[in-house]
């Protein structure tokens, strides 16, 4: 029962992987690491909860819950970067900001 | 499940996704979900019964996972937004359901708090603040080249899953331990990790005074001064 688990979470990281690189908004781009964190999320609980050698530990969900931690510090860094941004140029076109720097 | 099967299904997984882009005036996107979706459920649960699961048992995780896979689909796909945003709350509560399936009750509970609680609220305020009126702006409609994108996104979800299947891999252990209560994670948590509980609470007080410091800083009066010369 671990394969079908890390295939799925496999599957939610290569999705994020793909947004990233290929949408414009910004904000979707910040969304799709959270995709990204998805994907390790049920990666990591799989293998705390089947794990390959030895005994099931609860090591996978602890790191699990570190990784919400820095999610949350992200996101919250992330946004306000976005409306740091938002407020040289009204845009949310990443396009906008490939010169990075102040013409 | 045989290697050419596997990669039949991923690329024809790449290209629902490919077809599901926003490409201008040309994508289909009914058309490549049902391909997506019929893909999803079909690998998923060809997945579990080549791996001798009986399908009866684990039809919640055939539910829940090609759910999760469709909705990040969506996610990425999706020229709005807002609508981004919200599939995505779909993707965390398939995600939960896996979960709770592994018995994690503890961190599906945290997931559904802090994500579609917290996180996705800011995202869609944020949203609501920066992309106001109706019109989908230009740059939404137009993924960046998407056929490399898919690609290599494939490539790489293909070289994951062959690490997957390899004979010696995976199938070795199947123990299930009846625990991982919200009572043995705490304890673990707050003994064996308790200072990367406290390193933890230092990043996000961190992260909260950097926020606030950057969302506070007024704009230089450059910006205005390209804004008139628009």
């Amino acid at each position: 029962m671990l394969v079908p688990y890390l295939i799925v979470g496999a599957i939610l990281f290569t999705l994020g992987v793909i947004g990233f690189m290929t949408r414009k908004n910004l904000i979707i781009i910040f969304l799709c690491t959270e995709l990204m964190f998805q994907g390790i999320v049920v990666t990591l609980v799989a293998l705390g909860r089947y794990p390959v050698a030895g005994m099931p530990t609860l090591d996978g969900q602890v790191f699990a819950l570190f990784l919400l931690a820095v999610a949350a510090s992200e996101a919250a860094l992330a946004l306000a970067l976005v409306i740091l941004l938002y407020r040289h140029k009204p845009t949310l076109d990443a396009n906008a900001w490939k010169l990075l720097k102040e013409e | 499940m045989s290697g050419l099967l596997v990669t039949m299904l991923l690329t024809l997984g790449a290209a629902g996704v490919y077809l599901a882009m926003p490409r201008g005036r040309s994508h289909v996107t009914g058309l490549a979900m049902i391909l997506v979706a019929g893909l999803a459920v079909a690998g998923i649960a060809g997945l579990l019964s080549n791996l001798g699961v009986s399908s009866g048992t684990f039809s919640g995780f055939t539910m829940f996972g090609a759910l999760a896979v469709l909705s990040a689909v969506r996610v990425i796909t999706h020229e709005r937004a807002v609508y981004s945003a919200l599939y995505f709350i779909l993707t965390i509560i398939s995600t939960t359901a896996l979960l709770l399936l592994m018995r994690a009750e503890f961190l599906a509970i945290a997931l559904i708090i802090i994500y579609a609680g917290a996180i996705l609220v800011t995202y869609v305020f944020v949203i609501m603040l920066a992309q106001q009126g109706g019109a989908v702006p230009a740059f939404d409609k137009q993924a960046r080249e998407p056929l490399v994108g898919v690609i290599l996104g494939f490539v790489l979800l293909s070289t994951l899953a062959s690490r997957f299947f390899q004979p010696s891999g995976a199938a070795a252990a199947e123990t299930v331990k009846q625990s991982g209560g919200s009572v043995e994670v705490g304890t673990h948590l707050m003994t064996q990790y308790v200072v990367g509980v406290e390193l933890a609470g230092v990043l996000l007080l961190a992260a909260m005074v950097g926020a606030i410091a950057l969302a506070r800083r007024k704009a230089p009066p450059l910006a205005e001064r390209e804004i008139d010369a628009c």
